[in-house]
């Protein structure tokens, strides 16, 4: 051990103690009366080569493994600096391949695996249900329900019930702002397993009708209103109008139901009158030993047993999720597998473009292998220090990768496609350091293994000889080589397809206006809460409605003004059943479940949503008048086969609503209310002065980008009333932008890879085609002398490589034909088998083996045939 | 027949092995006192002291300490270590064994 890490004390004591044996020889000599240097003359003859007994010495002491291996440390560093320009493309590209990966990596670990910030987060699942005819597959459920599910309940501990919704924020010194919020029962914290930054969460029996409004805050709110200061527990705040006592903080990592959620409220479990509304989802723990399918089961027999005591619910089911599952959405989880297998792909790409590097060198440096031989090195002491070579270099590559790994981690969490809570798991930490070692040392011994192996089976004879020029050996160096392009090529060809595929999805989804014909940048839009429990009364709220929009009218460039309860393409305001006149439906049967929107007349013409048949809304339409409604084109070809339907009534919401009966007089444009990518559903339509809901959306049409009137306003229609919030500013082309986003992450990740696949892959051809040329310098001197034309020279090069891509090609093609179909949940409007993309794909790929085979053949033509047939 | 360092390597270790069994020494006074204990029949040169001497430490077998020698210089000084006892005792007694089976072979015919 000494003598590794204290190398030069070692070798001075050594120095020394045969120094002294010397000094004492010489004693001897002088002692029987030899003169002092015939005396050290006799001492050295005595004791034989100095150097060779430091040698032993040094022999007999040992090398230990970890001085052999920084001794191989060592010596690769010098072979890797003595030729930069490989070690340089080689880092470059491992840094691409080994970065690319380490990012993806994070992203994928925190999304699906990093525990979560609660007590046994895998123990906790989110309730849904879902039935016929209000089909969403998680959907939502109602107080009675959850009545219900509570009592049969085995099990998990404690089932929770909670919602979100927009809460109304003020009361104290700040002016009022609308956040997002949940109303909870009791029991929500302790089910999730956190504890609160400061205060309590909600007590047992905080959710009894009669308790007093209770608020808990999330950290940011608390930061923004009140100072971060402790004395906020026990102030009073106005949650939509309602005093609510301050109770606890949460910490920011806590965001549930969703990553904006700001306040938790308590809910009062009034015993329902009937059933409805269906704002609620469950949250509960697993009871010990219980698993997930176990309760799944027992809560499908609940199911039944609901089913049973009400009839409208046909089809009914319960899922049950997984806390993570939840938070994940039903998006992300193929995205990132495609994605990750995608990256891993790139890397693959990346390794075999070092490897073909390394090859190439392996002849280079094969009479440095062969001297080292012959000089009496093992053969597994060769093979050791290239790998170590070839290790040091993956490493190299590794950590030159990080930092691009941590600028794409970075801008991924700031960019937050789909806005999941998720997001805060992915970091790039020690786990993501692992892992990049752990890829880098694997990619190493990959690549370094072939040419190391190569190298150390060097024959001596024909290596040292001049040239080391074996035929056999260098045909089959080269076949190695060209199959590794060939494999890059097929590789990248089929990331190719997949971007490919991806962006003609996404520019399909782009083209989704969803039904509306008005340029989306002149179109504002912005969501106003009142504030004030006093608009919760109809005629307060109509007036002051109509002051909003009176006002917006008014401010210069608004060419239209109206206001709804949703918006394109998916802010969805309400859905609900509907009754048509005359209809026999049975006890128990219901219309489907549609979208249902509130509008003011000038809706229509602000989005300019064609009309069909009949006419739009007027102002007329109010409460004095006879009660009407519009339907959408897809509802009247649905329930009215397209034919009298002007004339004919409808009632909002089931048999059973009290609601009164509209006369359809209307039929529109189908509009989207549930995401770009969802088939339209049939919607009716219902005017604003018939139905009166306390939050709308103000919708503004400008002739120009409406985003620049947003101040004016907002200023305009704060000043109303004091307690007027406004949120979700924005025009309708953000809207439509964000709408998408998760698919332009994903599509825009794609490519990237794809791009960097493709670079990867023309570099390769590039070194492999300059090589054979290269190789080849004699017989194109030949042929130029035999009188070849420069065409000719540059036909025969790009031939070359021409027929490697065609193979590759080919390859790659098959390839994407077998694995596309796992897009199939990604791809809007387009088919796995898209045949544009699956003709365009190869078409790029030989341009760019053409560019990169253009410069070896140019190259080529340069050569002098005086000089080559000289060499 | 194994490689004659072999043999010559190992009985080496063991007559280091008794001579500092006694006292600790330097390596100067080992190979003197190896000379005087076999009436000057061993002569163990430098070249196959120290080697042996590097490798027995490396073993564990004896360890160094820096001492003032007699000449008033520096000298390293060679003792047993425990383990060191154990394996002399061991060497001792194969070596016993071996000149034993090799005297009988060559003592008659």
């Amino acid at each position: 051990m000494r003598s590794l890490f204290r190398r030069t004390e070692v070798e001075q004591e050594l120095d020394e103690e045969l120094q002294y044996h010397l000094e004492r020889q010489i004693d001897e000599g002088l002692a029987k009366g030899l003169p002092r240097d015939e005396a050290r003359y006799a001492a050295l003859r005595a004791l034989g080569a100095i150097t060779q007994n430091k040698e032993a010495c040094r022999a007999m002491r040992g090398v230990s493994w970890i001085e052999n291996t920084m001794q191989d440390l060592r010596y690769g560093a010098r072979a890797l600096r003595k030729n930069l320009a490989f070690t340089i493309a080689a880092v470059l590209a491992l840094a691409l391949g080994i970065g690319a990966n380490t990012a993806m990596f994070s992203v994928a670990y925190g999304m699906l695996w990093r525990p979560l910030p609660y007590v046994d987060a895998d123990r906790v699942a989110v309730v849904y249900m879902s039935y016929f005819p209000r089909d969403f597959r998680f959907g939502t459920m109602s107080v009675r329900d959850y009545l219900i599910w509570r009592e049969d309940n085995r099990a998990f501990e404690n089932p929770s019930l909670f919602r979100t919704l927009r809460m109304d924020i003020g009361g104290n010194i700040d002016a009022p702002e609308q956040v997002q919020g949940a109303s909870v029962t009791a029991g929500f914290f302790s089910t999730l397993g956190v504890q609160p930054l400061i205060g309590r969460t909600f007590r047992v029996g905080e959710d009894k009708p009669g308790t007093g409004s209770r608020a808990v805050l999330s950290e940011s709110i608390w930061r923004r209103r009140f100072g971060a200061r402790p004395d906020a527990l026990g102030q009073t705040i106005l949650v939509n109008g309602v005093p609510s006592v301050i109770i606890g903080v949460m910490r920011d990592s806590f965001r549930f139901p969703r990553r904006e959620t700001e306040v938790w409220t308590n809910l009062p479990l009034n015993p329902p009158p009937r059933y409805g509304p269906w704002f609620y989802r469950g949250v509960a723990r697993l009871k010990p030993g219980v698993t997930l399918q176990q309760a799944q089961a027992e809560v499908n027999n609940i199911a039944l047993r609901m089913m049973q005591r009400n009839p409208y619910y046909k089809r009914l089911t319960l899922p049950v999720l997984s806390l993570r599952e939840a938070l994940l959405g039903n998006s992300v989880k193929p995205a990132l597998l495609v994605l990750t297998g995608a990256v891993g792909l790139v890397l693959l790409i990346a390794v075999v473009n070092v490897a073909n590097l390394m090859l190439a060198r392996a002849t280079v440096r094969k009479r440095e292998m062969a001297l080292r031989l012959s000089l009496g090195a093992a053969r597994a002491r060769l093979v050791r220090q290239l790998l170590t070579e070839s290790v040091l270099l993956a490493v190299m590559g590794g950590v030159t990768g990080l930092a691009l790994a941590w600028g794409g981690v970075e801008l991924i969490r700031a960019w937050n496609p789909g806005n999941l809570p998720l997001i805060d798991s992915v970091r790039l930490d020690w786990t993501a350091l692992s892992f990049m070692i752990l890829v880098s040392v694997s990619t190493g011994v990959l690549f370094g293994l072939a040419p190391a192996f190569e190298s150390a089976r060097t024959d001596l004879n024909s290596a040292i000889k001049e040239g080391g020029r074996t035929q056999a050996a260098g045909q089959t160096r080269g076949r190695t080589r060209a199959t590794l392009v060939i494999s890059e090529i097929a590789a990248s060809l089929m990331l190719l397809v997949g971007a490919g595929l991806l962006l003609r999805s996404f520019m399909n989804l782009r083209a989704v206006t969803g039904g509306f014909s008005t340029p989306s940048r002149q179109i504002l839009t912005m969501l106003i809460s009142p504030g004030n429990a006093k608009y919760n009364d109809v005629p307060a709220g109509t007036a002051f409605y109509s002051e909003v929009l009176r006002r917006a009218r008014n401010v210069p460039g608004v060419e239209m003004a109206a206001l709804t309860d949703s918006l394109p393409p998916d802010r969805q305001g309400d859905a609900d059943t509907f009754t048509v006149e005359g209809q026999s439906l049975a006890l128990g049967e219901m219309n489907p479940v549609v979208s249902v929107i509130t509008a003011t007349s000038g809706l229509f013409q602000a989005f300019r949503i064609p009309l069909v048949k009949g006419r739009y809304f007027t102002e007329h339409d109010n409460q004095d008048s006879k009660p009407v409604a519009i339907v959408s084109e897809g509802f009247a070809r649905r329930f009215f086969s397209n034919q009298n339907v002007l004339g004919r009534r409808i009632k909002h919401s089931g048999p059973g609503s009290g609601e009164q009966w509209m006369e359809i007089v209307g039929v529109v444009g189908n509009v989207k209310y549930l995401g770009p990518a969802v088939d339209t559903d049939p919607a009716y339509y219902m005017p604003f002065g018939q139905k009166y809901y306390t939050r709308m959306f103000l919708v503004v049409r400008s002739s120009g980008d409406a985003g620049r009137l947003a101040m004016l306003l907002r200023q305009e229609i704060q000043s109303i009333d004091p307690g007027v919030t406004l949120a979700q500013i924005g025009t309708m082309e953000r809207a439509l932008s964000l709408s998408v986003s998760q698919p332009r992450f994903d599509t825009m990740v794609l490519t990237l890879f794809a791009g960097i696949a493709l670079l990867l892959a023309a570099v390769g051809i590039y070194g492999l085609i300059s090589y054979s040329v290269a190789q080849r310098t004699h017989e194109i001197g030949v042929r130029m002398a035999l009188g070849a034309a420069q065409a000719d020279i540059v036909r025969m090069v790009v031939r070359q490589g021409a027929l490697l891509a065609a193979i590759g090609i080919v390859l790659g093609l098959g390839g994407a034909l077998a694995l596309t179909h796992l897009l199939r949940t990604m791809l809007f409007g387009i088919d796995v088998r898209d045949p544009l993309t699956f003709a365009g794909a190869p078409l790029g790929m030989i341009v760019a083996v053409l560019l990169a085979t253009l410069l070896p053949a140019l190259r080529a033509t340069r050569i002098s045939p005086v000089v080559a047939l000289r060499d | 027949m194994s490689k004659p360092t072999d043999l010559v390597q190992g009985t080496v270790d063991l007559l280091i092995l008794k001579t500092i069994a006694i006292e600790p020494m330097h390596g100067w006074a080992i190979a003197q006192r190896i000379r005087q204990m076999s009436n000057e029949v061993l002569q163990v040169g430098q070249s196959a002291l120290y080697p042996a001497l590097h490798k027995l430490e490396q073993e564990g077998w004896i360890e160094a300490e820096w001492k003032t020698s007699e000449s008033n210089r520096r000298a390293k000084y060679y003792s047993l270590t425990r383990a060191g006892r154990k394996a002399l005792a061991k060497e001792a007694t194969q070596w016993e064994r071996l000149s034993a089976a090799i005297s009988l072979i060559v003592r008659t015919a």
